[in-house]
C-alpha cells in the first residue's frame, strides 16, 4: 500500500513547479560555480581542478545545507498537504494504515528532494566541459566523487533533515513551526562551527555537525592540491560515524512520529462532515440562539479628513508591526541573530587565541556580520508576507472595500517592514552594549552606535523598499521571491564579471570602514551620496507602488495598467518628476566624482593594465641602471585636504662598469607629476597610463659618476571614488611609503598579475618564479628593490598643526610655520631604500633603554598595550644585541596607523603598526597559562624589532629563499624573546597555531610549495613553517650553538654590498655549528618538504615492587617527503624525536600535566618500542608530544596509558 | 436607489462574466439568485469597488459607483463570499480595527458601536476569543458585523448562507432583514428560500445575463397556472426530464413528485401553486434552451 502512496507523492511533486525550480536553481548554481569564477559556493575553487573531488564534494555539501529550505518544502508539504486542503478526512476514511501513509509520504517526498540534486551533478559535469573552461583545470571525469557525495553527504543530510521537518510538520501541521525547525537546525550548525574555531575540539565538533561539514573539513583540511583533485575522504572513520549518527537520529525521529501519530483522531472526525462539526462548535459558543437585540444601532460620526487618515495610518502601522513582531519566524530569527551577534562579538579579531577589547566599532562590525544574510532573508520574506498578507488570509476583499486611501495600507506596511529591520539593529546594539559591560568595558560611544546604526541599516531599508516593490508588481508571492533571489544573484554575478559601478548596483555604495583613529573619515561623503542616489530610486519605486498598489481583485495586467494610469495624476505625477530629477541630478554628481574627477577602474581593466605593463616592459627587466645613494625630500602632508606635496632629490651613481644612457623609471599614475628633472635628456618613451618612462641622457653617465634627479609630485584626492578609495592619505593616520608616490627605477615585477589561472586566461606565461640562488644578476639586488643598495636619507616633513609627522631618521629640528608643523629627520647610518611617512594626532609614550630612545605614537585611547610593546622592545634589543649584533639605531619607534590594513611593517627605526593587530588586544595574563593566549602585541613587536637585524642589517638577494633571512629569522628571534619572557608552554601553544596554519594554507598554494630554504615569499612557509623548523633545529642544536651560527652569519653579511647573501650561505653557517648526526635533519627541515606521522600505538605500565613504574610503548614513526604539489613518498626514518611520559598533579585543585620523563631518542625503525621507568604513576605517554615536527595529526602523538 | 446599466465584463482568459447587465435596485433587500458561476460574485465585486467593468455604469443615488470609489467605500458594507480572518487576533480587536478604517475615529463611539454589533451578532460572549478559534458560523457573523460598521447605505453580502446549518442560516437572515429596512442590501445566493423569505425584490442571473427581475410575488404570478405536478416512479424521472420542462423533483413517500412547466396541462399532471423555485428553474431551463436554439441556429 505504501508504494502507491509513494508513487502518488513522487508524481505529485514532479508535477509541481517547486521541483523544477529547485532542480534548475541547483543546476545553474553548480554549473556557474564550476564553469566560472563568478559564482563561488562555499569558498573559491582556487587552484584545484574545476571538477576536482574536493570541489565537487564541497559543492554538494553546501547545496545540501542550502537544501534545508527546499527539503522542508517537499517533506513539509507531504506531511501537511492533506490537512491544509482538508483532504485528510477523505484519506483517513479509507483503509490506509498509518505506517503506509507516513512512510509512503516521507519516502516519496525525500526521493524527490534527492532527485533535485541530480541538478547539481549535471551542473558540475556539464560545467567542467564548457569550451571556455581552461582544459588544464579539468581532471579526468570519474563517478566516484559524485557517488561519494550523493551517498555520504547528500543522502544522510536529507534523511536527517527530512525526518526532522516531516515529523515537525506532522506534529504541528504548521509550516511556520516547521520552518522554525529549519532555524533550529541552523543554530545547531552554527554552534558547531563556532566551536570548530577552537582547534582542540575537532572530533567533537565533527560529530555534532548534523551536515557532516565538520567531519568533511576535518578530513580534508590539510589536503594538498593533488589530494583535493583526486582523493576522497574515507568511507569510514569520523565521517561514517557522523553520517550514521545523524541518519539514525533521523530514523529515530521517524519512529517517534510513527508512535505518536494518531490517525484515530482523524478517523473520528472523518465520520462527520465539516459542516456538522462546525455547527457543533457553533452551538457551543452560542448561548442564546435566535435572540436579536432590539436596540438600534448607536449613532456614529464619521469624517474623512486628514486627521482620520492619520489615525487610520497609525492604527494600520501598529497592526502590521504587531503582525510581524509577533510572528514566529521573526522572533526566532531575532533570537538566532542575537545568538550570532554575541558569538560574533566574542570572536572579533581573534588572533592566536587572543581576545581584543570590545571596542564599539568592533561590536558594530559583529552586528553587521551577523545580520547580513539574516536581514536579507527577513526583509525579502516579510516584504512578501506583508504585501500579500490580506490576500493570503483571504481578507483582501474586506480591507479593499474600506474607505481607506491606498497610502495608508502601503505606508503602514512599509513602515512596519522598516521597523522590523530596525528592531534587529536596536536589539543587536543593546546586546553588544550588554556584552561590553559584561566584559567590564565602559567606553560605550553612543554617538558611534548611532552612526553605525544608520550606516548598517540603510542598505536594508533600501532593500526593504525593493522587496515590497517587487511584490507589488508580481503576480504572486512566489514569483516575487524568485525575482528577489534572481536580483541578488545577478548582483553577485555582475560584481564577479567586474561590472562594479554602484550607479547600477541597487543600494550599492562604497564600503565605509571605521577606524578608531580616523572614524568613518572621508568614506562618509561617497557613502552619503550613493545612499541619497539610491534613496531617490527607492522613492521612485514607492511612486510605482502607489500607482500599482493592488486594490480589489483585478489580476489582469490591462485593467491594472489602466488603473495605474488613472492614479498617476496630480501630486503623484509631480512627486515622480521631482524624484526622477533628484535621482538623475545625484547620479550626475556621483558620475562626475567617480568617473571624471577620479578614474573608475573596474578589476578587469586594472588587470588589463597589469598585463599590458608586463607584456610591454618586462623586456627591460635587467636593464642596467644607476643606483640611488642619497635621498632628500620635502614632504608636505595636508591631511584634511587629503593632499601630499613631494619635492625630492635623488643622488644616483652608476655602479656598473659601462656607461648608462637609458633611464627606465616609474611614476605614480594616481598623482600629478609637476616636474621631474634629469641631466639633459630626450624622451624615449612616456607611457602615462601605465606610468612607465624611458629617458635617454644626452651624455651617458660614466661608470662611477653621479647625477641628480629632482622631482615635484602632488598627490591629490579630489571628490570621491566608486571603489578602492585611497586609505593612505586620510584625515588622521596618514601612512604611505616611497613606493607609493616617489619615482622608482626599473621594471617592477610586483606590478605583474600574480594569479596563475588569471595569467593563463590572459595569455601570459606561467608565474615568473624567483630566480635560482646561483643567479648572480638577481643577487645584484635585494628583494626590497632594484634601484638602490643602501642610501643616506634626510627629509623635512610638514603637516597640519594638530598632527605629528614621522619619517625614518632622528629629529633634527621641529618648528611651526604658517600654522603648520615641520619636522626635520636625518638618518645617521645607511638604510635600505624603503621609507615611510606618517601623520596623525598622536599621543606619545616614551621610554629609554640604554642609549635607545623608545617612542610609541598612538591614538590617545589606545593605551592598553603600549607598556607591553615597550617591554618587548627592551627585551628584544637585549636578546638580539647579546646574540646577534649591536642595534644600528639609537631609537625605536612604533607608530599606530588606522585599521584599513592589519600589519606591522619595519622601516629603519620606524615601525608603523596597525591599530587592528595589537593596540586593542586584551592580554589576560591571569588566564594565560590555562587558556593558551599568546601575548600578541609583545610577539608582533619583537618580530618587527627583529627586522632591524633581519632585513635592515642582513638582507637576502632577490633569489629563492630571500625571505628566510628576514621573515623566518624574525620569527625565530621573536619566539626566543617570547620564550625568555613567557616560558616554553606559551611557545608550544604558539607553535600549535603555526602548525595548523602551515598545514591548512599549503593546500591553497597556487604555484608550488617550496622547501623553506627556497621560499618564494609565501607567508605560510616563511612565517609558519619557519617558526616550526627553526625552533625544532634550535631544540636539537641547543640555543648557544644555533645563535653562534646566527652571530657569525650576521657578522659576515650585515650591510653588505651586492651580491647579496642567500639561504645557502646561511645554511652553511648553521651546518658548521651542528654535529654530524643533525646534518640530515637540517636537510629535511630546510631543503625538503618533510612531514611526519608519529603516533603511539599501544602502551601500558606495570607497577614494580619498589614503587616505580615500568612503562612500555609501541609507537609508529613515519617520515614522508612531499614534492611541490603535495605528492608524498615515504622515506626511512632516522631522527632524534622526543619520547615522554606524563603524570598528573593537583595544583590549586586542578589537575595539571606533569612531565615524568622526556628524552630525545634516536628513532630509526617505523615501529619503535620503548621501555621507560618512572617514579610516579604515569597517565599519558607521547612521541613528539610537543609537536615540534610537522605532523598532520598531533592528537595521536599522545595516548593514555593503561595498567597491564 | 442603485441603478445598473449595461454592465459588461470579460476576463483576460476570455470568460465573459457579465453581459450587458441592467438592474434597478430599490431600498430594502434585493436577492440575486443564480447558479454557481453565473456572474453574481463579479457583479457584487464590481459594486463593491473591487473590480473594474469594461463598459456600463452603476450609480448609487448621485454617486458613480465605478468612478467615485472612495465615496462608495464610505457608505459600503461588504461581506465577501469567501473570506478569512487573522487567526491570532481577537474578534473585538479586529472589529475595533475595522471601525477605525471605516472612519469611526472617536474611541467612545467605536466602543459603543462595536459592542452593539457584537451583541447583535451574538458574539459578545466570545468577543475576546481569537478569530482562529471561531467556527464557520461565528466567522460569518463576524463578517456581517464588520460589514455593518459605520452605517452603510449599500450592503453587499455574497453567498452568506453557504455552509451554515438551517438554524444558523435563519438567524443570519433575521439579522439581514433587520438592517435591510432602510438601506440597499444586495444578497447573492443560489438558495431559493433565502430570497423567498427575505427579499422584496430580486433578479435571476445566469451566465452573466439577467434572466428575470421583479418582486418574488410578481415573478411567481407570471408563471402561476403553468406549473403542474405529478408523482412518478424513480425510473421514469429521466424520461420526463427529457420530454418536459421539469422544474423540480422531490422524494415523496418513496416515489418522486415532479413539477413541470407547461402552457397546457400535460397528461396525468395536476395543477399546483407555483413557488419561487419553479420560477428559478423555469428561468434557467428557458435560458438553457434558448441558448441551445441559438447554437443550433449557428450550426445551421
Amino acid at each position: 500500500m505504501w508504494k502507491s502512496i509513494y508513487k502518488f507523492e513522487v508524481q505529485h511533486h514532479l508535477r509541481q513547479p517547486l521541483f523544477w525550480a529547485t532542480s534548475g536553481l541547483f543546476f545553474l548554481m553548480i554549473f556557474f560555480g564550476t564553469a566560472t569564477n563568478a559564482v563561488t559556493i562555499g569558498g573559491a575553487v582556487g587552484n584545484t581542478n574545476r571538477n576536482g573531488n574536493f570541489v565537487i564534494l564541497q559543492f554538494l555539501l553546501v547545496m545540501s545545507i542550502v537544501g534545508l529550505f527546499s527539503v522542508t518544502a517537499f517533506v513539509g508539504s507531504a506531511a501537511q498537504r492533506d490537512f491544509e486542503h482538508r483532504t485528510h478526512e477523505l484519506f483517513f476514511s479509507k483503509p490506509v494504515g498509518k505506517f503506509d501513509y507516513l512512510f509512503g509520504r516521507f519516502t516519496g517526498s525525500l526521493t524527490v528532494a534527492f532527485l533535485t540534486y541530480i541538478g547539481c551533478v549535471l551542473g558540475s559535469i556539464l560545467g567542467s566541459f564548457m569550451p571556455w573552461v581552461d582544459p588544464e583545470r579539468v581532471g579526468p571525469f570519474t563517478f566516484a566523487p559524485y557517488i561519494y557525495g550523493m551517498l555520504m553527504i547528500v543522502l544522510p543530510n536529507l534523511i536527517f533533515m527530512g525526518a526532522v521537518f516531516f515529523a515537525l510538520a506532522s506534529w504541528t501541521r504548521s509550516m511556520m513551526a516547521t520552518y522554525l525547525g529549519v532555524v533550529g537546525i541552523f543554530v545547531l550548525y552554527v554552534i558547531s562551527q563556532v566551536l570548530l574555531g577552537d582547534v582542540e575540539n575537532d572530533t567533537l565538533t565533527s560529530m555534532v555537525d548534523p551536515f557532516g561539514a565538520g567531519a568533511f573539513f576535518m578530513a580534508t583540511k590539510y589536503w594538498t592540491i593533488i589530494e583535493r583533485n583526486t582523493a576522497l575522504p574515507d568511507w569510514g572513520g569520523v565521517m561514517l560515524y557522523n553520517r550514521l549518527l545523524w541518519s539514525a537520529l533521523g530514523g529515530a525521529i521517524l519512529v517517534g512520529l510513527y508512535l505518536t501519530f494518531d490517525p484515530s483522531r482523524s478517523k473520528k472526525n472523518a465520520g462527520k462532515t465539516l459542516r456538522e462539526r462546525l455547527a457543533r462548535i457553533f452551538r457551543r459558543g452560542d448561548r442564546s440562539p435566535g435572540s436579536v437585540p432590539a436596540e438600534t444601532m448607536p449613532a456614529t460620526t464619521r469624517t474623512f479628513d486628514n486627521a482620520t487618515v492619520w489615525s487610520q495610518f497609525v492604527r494600520q502601522t501598529r497592526f502590521e508591526v504587531a503582525a510581524i513582531f509577533r510572528s514566529v519566524p521573526f522572533v526566532v530569527m531575532m533570537a538566532f541573530g542575537l545568538f550570532n551577534v554575541i558569538g560574533g562579538a566574542s570572536f572579533t579579531n581573534n588572533f592566536y587565541g587572543l581576545e581584543v577589547y570590545p571596542v564599539t566599532h568592533l561590536m558594530l562590525q559583529a552586528i553587521q556580520g551577523s545580520y547580513l544574510f539574516l536581514l536579507v532573508i527577513i526583509v525579502t520574506f516579510y516584504g512578501g508576507e506583508i504585501v500579500w498578507r490580506e490576500r493570503s488570509q483571504k481578507m483582501s476583499d474586506v480591507y479593499d472595500s474600506m474607505p481607506v486611501p491606498n497610502a495608508v495600507y502601503l505606508g503602514g506596511k512599509m513602515i512596519a517592514l522598516l521597523l522590523a529591520a530596525g528592531a534587529f539593529f536596536v536589539v543587536g546594539i543593546f546586546a553588544t552594549i550588554g556584552y561590553q559591560l559584561y566584559k567590564g568595558y565602559t567606553n560605550l560611544e553612543p554617538a558611534l552606535y548611532a552612526k553605525g546604526f544608520l550606516v548598517n541599516i540603510y542598505p536594508f531599508l533600501l532593500l526593504a523598499v525593493l522587496a515590497m516593490a517587487v511584490q507589488v508588481l508580481s503576480k504572486n508571492k512566489f514569483i516575487g521571491y524568485m525575482v528577489m533571489i534572481l536580483a541578488m544573484i545577478s548582483a553577485i554575478v555582475l560584481n564577479a564579471l567586474d561590472y562594479q559601478h554602484n550607479l547600477y548596483r541597487y543600494a550599492g555604495a562604497p564600503g565605509i570602514p571605521y577606524s578608531d583613529m580616523n572614524g568613518y573619515g572621508h568614506f562618509t561623503t561617497p557613502f552619503v551620496w550613493f545612499q541619497a542616489y539610491w534613496s531617490f530610486f527607492a522613492l521612485g519605486l514607492i511612486v510605482l507602488m502607489v500607482a500599482f498598489w493592488r486594490r480589489g481583485t483585478e489580476t489582469d495586467w490591462k485593467p491594472r495598467l489602466q488603473l495605474a494610469k488613472d492614479r498617476f495624476q496630480g501630486r503623484l505625477r509631480l512627486a515622480a518628476a521631482a524624484v526622477l530629477t533628484a535621482f538623475i541630478a545625484t547620479g550626475c554628481w556621483i558620475f562626475y566624482n567617480t568617473n571624471i574627477l577620479n578614474a573608475y577602474v573596474p578589476n578587469d581593466v586594472f588587470e588589463e593594465r597589469q598585463v599590458a605593463y608586463e607584456k610591454q616592459y618586462r623586456q627591460h627587466k635587467n636593464v642596467p641602471l644607476p643606483r640611488i645613494t642619497d635621498v632628500y625630500a620635502d614632504v608636505d602632508i595636508f591631511p584634511y585636504q587629503r593632499r601630499v606635496e613631494i619635492r625630492g632629490r635623488y643622488t644616483m651613481v652608476n655602479k656598473t662598469a659601462a656607461p648608462i644612457r637609458d633611464l627606465h623609471f616609474n611614476l605614480p599614475t594616481d598623482a600629478e607629476v609637476n616636474s621631474i628633472e634629469f641631466p639633459p635628456y630626450s624622451v624615449e618613451l612616456a607611457d602615462e597610463k601605465l606610468g612607465y618612462y624611458i629617458y635617454k641622457l644626452d651624455d651617458a653617465l660614466a661608470p662611477g659618476s653621479e647625477m641628480e634627479v629632482t622631482f615635484d609630485i602632488t598627490v591629490d584626492r579630489p571628490g570621491f571614488r566608486n571603489h578602492g578609495s585611497d586609505t593612505r592619505i586620510v584625515y588622521n593616520g596618514t601612512f604611505f611609503n616611497n613606493r607609493h608616490f616617489l619615482p622608482t627605477f626599473g621594471y617592477l615585477e610586483n606590478n605583474e598579475l600574480g594569479d596563475p589561472n588569471e595569467r593563463r586566461k590572459q595569455g601570459l606565461p606561467p608565474v615568473h618564479r624567483f630566480p635560482k640562488r646561483d643567479d648572480m644578476v638577481a643577487r645584484g639586488n635585494t628583494y626590497i628593490g632594484q634601484d638602490a643598495d643602501w642610501i643616506d636619507f634626510e627629509t623635512v616633513v610638514s603637516t597640519s598643526d594638530d598632527q605629528i609627522a614621522i619619517a625614518p631618521g632622528y629629529l633634527q629640528k621641529e618648528w611651526k610655520e604658517n600654522g603648520r608643523r615641520f619636522f626635520h629627520y636625518k638618518m645617521d647610518a645607511p638604510i635600505l631604500p624603503f621609507f615611510a611617512y606618517l601623520s596623525g594626532r598622536y599621543e606619545v609614550t616614551r621610554d629609554q633603554h640604554g642609549d635607545v630612545a623608545i617612542e610609541i605614537y598612538h591614538h590617545p585611547d589606545h593605551t592598553y598595550n603600549t607598556d607591553r610593546m615597550i617591554r618587548s622592545i627592551k627585551a628584544s634589543i637585549d636578546y638580539f644585541e647579546e646574540n646577534f649584533s649591536p642595534y644600528q639605531h639609537r631609537q625605536a619607534r612604533i607608530i599606530e596607523f588606522p585599521r584599513y590594513d592589519s600589519f606591522a611593517q619595519a622601516f629603519p627605526n620606524t615601525i608603523p603598526f596597525s591599530e587592528a593587530i595589537g593596540f586593542i588586544a586584551r592580554v589576560d595574563e591571569e588566564g594565560a597559562d590555562e587558556d593558551g593566549v599568546v601575548d600578541m602585541p609583545f610577539y608582533v613587536t619583537a618580530h618587527e624589532i627583529a627586522h632591524q637585524w633581519w632585513a635592515h642589517q642582513v638582507i637576502g638577494g632577490y633569489v629563492q629563499g630571500a625571505t628566510l633571512m628576514s621573515e623566518t629569522m624574525s620569527q625565530y628571534s621573536a619566539i626566543m624573546v617570547m620564550e625568555k619572557e613567557y616560558g616554553k608552554d606559551d611557545i608550544r601553544r604558539f607553535l600549535k597555531y603555526e602548525l595548523d596554519q602551515y598545514l591548512r594554507n599549503r593546500g591553497g598554494e597556487l604555484v608550488e610549495e617550496t622547501p623553506l630554504a627556497l621560499v618564494e615569499n609565501q607567508g605560510y612557509i616563511h612565517y609558519r613553517k619557519g617558526s616550526l623548523n627553526t625552533y625544532a633545529l634550535r631544540d636539537q642544536m641547543g640555543e648557544a650553538a644555533f645563535n653562534e651560527a646566527m652571530r657569525k652569519y650576521v657578522a659576515a653579511t650585515a650591510f653588505q654590498e651586492p651580491p647579496f647573501t642567500t639561504s645557502e650561505e646561511w645554511l652553511d653557517f648553521v651546518r658548521a655549528e651542528a654535529p654530524d648526526d643533525l646534518q640530515p635533519l637540517i636537510t629535511d627541515l630546510f631543503e625538503k618538504i618533510t612531514l611526519y606521522d608519529n603516533r603511539i600505538q599501544e602502551t601500558s605500565y606495570e607497577e614494580r615492587p619498589d614503587g616505580t613504574y615500568l612503562v612500555t610503548m609501541k609507537a609508529q614513526a613515519k617520515k614522508f617527503y612531499a614534492d611541490g604539489h603535495g605528492v608524498e613518498t615515504e622515506t626511512p626514518i632516522d631522527d632524534w624525536i622526543d619520547v615522554a611520559v606524563f603524570g598528573e598533579e593537583e595544583v590549586d585543585g586542578r589537575k595539571k600535566q606533569k612531565v615524568l620523563f622526556m628524552e630525545k631518542r634516536r628513532i630509526n625503525a617505523a615501529e619503535p618500542t620503548f621501555e621507560v621507568v618512572v617514579q610516579e604513576k604515569p597517565v599519558r605517554v607521547g612521541i613528539d608530544p610537543y609537536h615540534k615536527l610537522v605532523d598532520r595529526n598531533i592528537d595521536d602523538n599522545v595516548k593514555r596509558v593503561t595498567d597491564s | 436607489m442603485l441603478t445598473i446599466r449595461n454592465l459588461s465584463k470579460t476576463y483576460a482568459n476570455g470568460v465573459q462574466a457579465l453581459k450587458d447587465v441592467s438592474l434597478d435596485v430599490p431600498r430594502g433587500m434585493f436577492g440575486l439568485l443564480g447558479p454557481n458561476g453565473a456572474g453574481k460574485s463579479t457583479l457584487m465585486r464590481t459594486l463593491a469597488t473591487l473590480q473594474e467593468a469594461d463598459t456600463g455604469t452603476a450609480t448609487l443615488g448621485e454617486t458613480d459607483v465605478l468612478r467615485e470609489k472612495e465615496e462608495i467605500r464610505k457608505v459600503l458594507g461588504y461581506l465577501p463570499q469567501d473570506f478569512g480572518v487573522y487567526p491570532k487576533v481577537s474578534c473585538e480587536a479586529m472589529l475595533d480595527h475595522f471601525a477605525i478604517l471605516k472612519g469611526i475615529t472617536k474611541p467612545s463611539e467605536r466602543r459603543e458601536v462595536v459592542g452593539h454589533l457584537l451583541r447583535m451578532t451574538n458574539l459578545w460572549e466570545v468577543r475576546k476569543q481569537k478569530l482562529g478559534t471561531y467556527s464557520g458560523g461565528m466567522r460569518q457573523r463576524f463578517g456581517i458585523a464588520q460589514a455593518l460598521l459605520g452605517d452603510p447605505q449599500l450592503v453587499i453580502v455574497d453567498e452568506p448562507t453557504a455552509g451554515l446549518d438551517p438554524e444558523e442560516r435563519q438567524r443570519f437572515l433575521n439579522l439581514l432583514a433587520e438592517i435591510g429596512e432602510n438601506v440597499v442590501v444586495i444578497l447573492s445566493t443560489h438558495i431559493v428560500e433565502d430570497v423567498r423569505e427575505l427579499c422584496s425584490s430580486m433578479a435571476i442571473i445566469s451566465k452573466g445575463r439577467v434572466l428575470k427581475t421583479g418582486s418574488p410575488d410578481n415573478v411567481i404570478a407570471e408563471i402561476n397556472g403553468k406549473i403542474w405536478q405529478k408523482t412518478v416512479d424513480k425510473g421514469e424521472v429521466d424520461r420526463y426530464q427529457e420530454q418536459m420542462d421539469v422544474t423540480m423533483t422531490r422524494l415523496h413517500g418513496g416515489r418522486i413528485r415532479i413539477h413541470a412547466y407547461a402552457e397546457e396541462e400535460p397528461d396525468g399532471f395536476a395543477p399546483v401553486d407555483a413557488d419561487l423555485e419553479d420560477v428559478y428553474f423555469t428561468a434557467l431551463l428557458h435560458d438553457r434552451n434558448g441558448n441551445n436554439v441559438t447554437e443550433n441556429a449557428q450550426a445551421a
